[in-house]
């Protein structure tokens, strides 16, 4: 139950808020969406809810419901909801029935989009532009992820205990993109983006060791030892969140 | 003064990668090491108080090898005794008379030892000592302090570890540091359910200050622990005969019922002992616990050799003094910088850190200049001060210790200025 619980917020927090990113750096995303004037929110009955906003070309999202949209999506269960996401369940129409038509034929185009993008192989990860994409969604997914794994799962809570207050920046040397986690009174911030006077850091020497280092196919300790991923400062904050990050892929693997 | 590099240790790790799971794994990873690139990975050598790297670098040694040197690299007492061991057998079929020497010894030195068993590595005791309090109260739960460090099996680890399930931690329940109203608190929620008490004589987590006992800590967990029949283990892996010959219990005038012993006793060589009180002894005969290599006369001879000689010349006093005489000329140095060196820990085996700089990002750097440089200081852990380091040591790191703090300022300029 509370893993579905937390597999749902992931989904939603995590990989579903990606969407902006997407149409911010594919053309082909942003092409998709360009003539999009519609809101639409996802609510999980006790589960997450979110709210995306396509408008004259960008995409925004937010956590929880949030304006007059013209599509509602109701799921009965988180279980149900990840069904979706996994591509075998649909959604309950609570409101929107007259964009049934849009829902059935054009926002799978930009899902199916974000599907491509993160779900790597070798092949794919050879296209240069690939490879960004990737690189950037996958950044933002570990840390939307994390700050929902340390809040919610109940063993990364007591991961995140041990984890003391302040910012840990993960960035790509030498100009980003970067994302954060900033821990403070129990509460967990996930962004993307620098952050002032980081207490850690992790520092990708450049792109393609970040997408390894975040994909899986990089030793850390290998690639920490060998100066291709660099930490500082308050190593046991990036010890534990890197414990929380190793759970990810259990739930979205 | 020219800075070290180290191309042969930067090779050696890239063959390492192919074939052993990190490079190099454990506590020797080079991945706290901030950046790895200023310290060497691989030792070619190492005598007295220092070590030379793949790549003919020499340093003075801080790590004394995470604390099993203390005595100096090559020591002859050592040595000579080893030899001499190994020349009438090592592993063999029977145990050796060396054995019953020096477990009469540890016998002899330590109040709290009414007999000793030995083993290889720490984490060999620490899950003795369990097994011990287990069997002797019938109970499951384990006390242990938030942050001490007893190994690596499962029970010893902070939830979330890899390898480490639910059921590992069930009957570990953790406690802050210096906190008696915590542990009556866990002994009235588990009432007769509490086997043992273990904690380190004073706390050491990694990355962090060390914590003296508070005034009176020790005598009122004690007194607990003999009011509830619970095993009171002090884990003196890493502090026994760092502090006093007799165990650091009698430094801090307590007595446990099982004491852990493994760095310092042989001077290098593998070996960890347990020792306890008569009461327990029949217990520890009766838990099963053994090991291929746990028997082996040559560590066994190394340490009798060694604490003998400990003993003559009061090793943990000299530690304990040259440890003082070099803390102090450092904070001196450091202040001379605008910068706070703090030290926590008895001298002996410090822990150091800048405080000017809360994310330890300044204090790495400046660790990192000491060591390209020849005094190879560590940014995470205690450091060590063995026996064999020299007055020409303490002045050469003091050289050293002055040069990286104009390295650092040079960097920062006045950023983190006290």
């Amino acid at each position: 139950m509370i893993e579905s619980l937390v597999k749902a917020n992931l989904n939603l927090y995590a990989v579903l808020r990606n969407l902006p990113l997407l149409v911010k750096s594919d053309p082909v995303a942003a092409k998709t969406v360009a003539q999009w004037r519609i809101g639409i929110q996802f609510v999980v009955w006790r589960g997450p809810a979110a709210t995306l906003v396509f408008e004259d070309g960008t995409c925004v999202f937010e956590r929880g419901r949030h304006g007059n949209t013209e599509v509602v999506f109701g799921f009965i269960t988180p279980a149900h909801f990840n069904r979706m996401m996994d591509g075998k369940g649909t959604p309950v129409p609570l409101k929107g029935f007259r964009h049934l038509g849009f829902m059935r034929n054009e926002f799978p185009k930009i899902a199916d989009r974000l599907a491509f993008f993160l779900k790597p192989t070798d092949a794919k990860l050879a296209d240069p532009h690939y490879l960004a994409v990737n690189t950037r969604l996958t950044l933002a997914t570990a840390v939307f992820a994390a700050r929902e794994l340390a809040l919610f799962d109940p063993t990364c809570r007591q991961v995140a205990d041990r984890i003391r207050d302040g910012a840990v920046l993960l960035k790509i040397l030498p100009d980003g993109p970067s994302a954060h986690l900033i821990f403070e009174g129990g509460e967990v911030t996930a962004g993307l983006g620098d952050v002032q006077r980081p207490m850690a850091r992790i520092d990708f020497r450049d792109q393609a060791t970040a997408n390894a280092f975040l994909n899986g196919r990089l030793d850390p300790f290998t690639a920490i030892a060998s100066g291709e991923v660099a930490i500082r400062g308050q190593t046991p904050m990036i010890d534990n969140l890197s414990l929380i990050f190793d759970r990810i892929p259990g739930y979205l693997g | 003064m020219a800075t070290y590099r180290y191309s042969k240790s930067q090779e050696l790790f890239r063959r390492a990668a192919g074939v052993i799971p990190g490079g190099i794994y454990g506590h020797f990873s080079p991945a706290p090491l901030v950046p790895p690139s200023a310290y060497p990975f691989y030792t070619a050598r190492a005598e007295g108080s220092r070590f030379w790297d793949v790549d003919g670098n020499v340093f003075i040694d801080y790590m004394c090898a995470y604390g099993p040197m203390v005595m100096g690299y090559g020591a002859a007492h050592v040595e000579e005794a080893a030899a001499a061991q190994r020349r009438l057998g090592d592993s063999t079929t029977g145990a050796a008379p060396v054995m019953v020497e020096l477990a009469e010894l540890l016998v002899d030195i330590m109040p709290a030892a009414d007999w000793a068993f030995f083993a290889k590595n720490g984490a060999d005791v620490t899950n003795f000592a369990v097994m011990i309090a287990r069997d002797a109260t019938g109970r499951d739960k384990i006390v242990m302090i938030d942050g001490g460090y007893h190994g690596t099996a499962g029970w010893m680890q902070a939830p979330g570890h890899h390898g480490v399930s639910e059921e590992d931690q069930r009957h570990v329940v953790r406690i802050p540091w210096n906190d008696v109203p915590a542990f009556e608190a866990v002994l009235d929620q588990y009432p007769g359910d509490v086997a043992g008490f273990i904690a380190t004589p004073y706390h050491i987590p990694t990355f962090a200050d060390s914590q003296m006992p508070a005034d009176g800590y020790w005598e009122k967990i004690q007194a607990l622990c003999r009011r509830h029949n619970v095993v009171l283990i002090v884990d003196d892996i890493r502090h026994g005969f760092r502090l006093d010959m007799a165990g650091s219990s009698a430094y801090f005038g307590f007595t446990p019922d099982l004491t852990c012993l493994c760095k310092a006793m042989a001077n290098g060589y593998p070996i960890s002992a347990l020792v306890g009180c008569e009461a327990l002894k029949s217990t520890a005969a009766r838990v099963f616990h053994t090991g291929s290599y746990w028997f082996q006369a040559v560590p066994m001879a190394a340490a009798r050799a060694n604490l003998v000689k400990m003993g003559e010349i009061n090793a943990p006093q000299v530690m304990l003094t040259r440890g003082a005489l070099l803390l102090d000329a450092m904070v001196n140095i450091a202040r001379g910088y605008g910068y706070e060196l703090k030290v926590t820990g008895v001298p002996s085996m410090p822990y150091v850190r800048i405080t000017n700089d809360e994310s330890l990002m300044l204090h790495q750097d400046w660790c990192a200049e000491c060591t390209r440089r020849g005094a190879y200081f560590t940014p995470h852990h205690n450091w060590f001060i063995s026996a064999a380091h020299t007055d020409a040591d303490i002045q050469r790191t003091l050289e050293i210790v002055d040069e990286a703090f104009k390295a650092v300022r040079a960097k920062y300029g006045s950023a983190f200025q006290s």
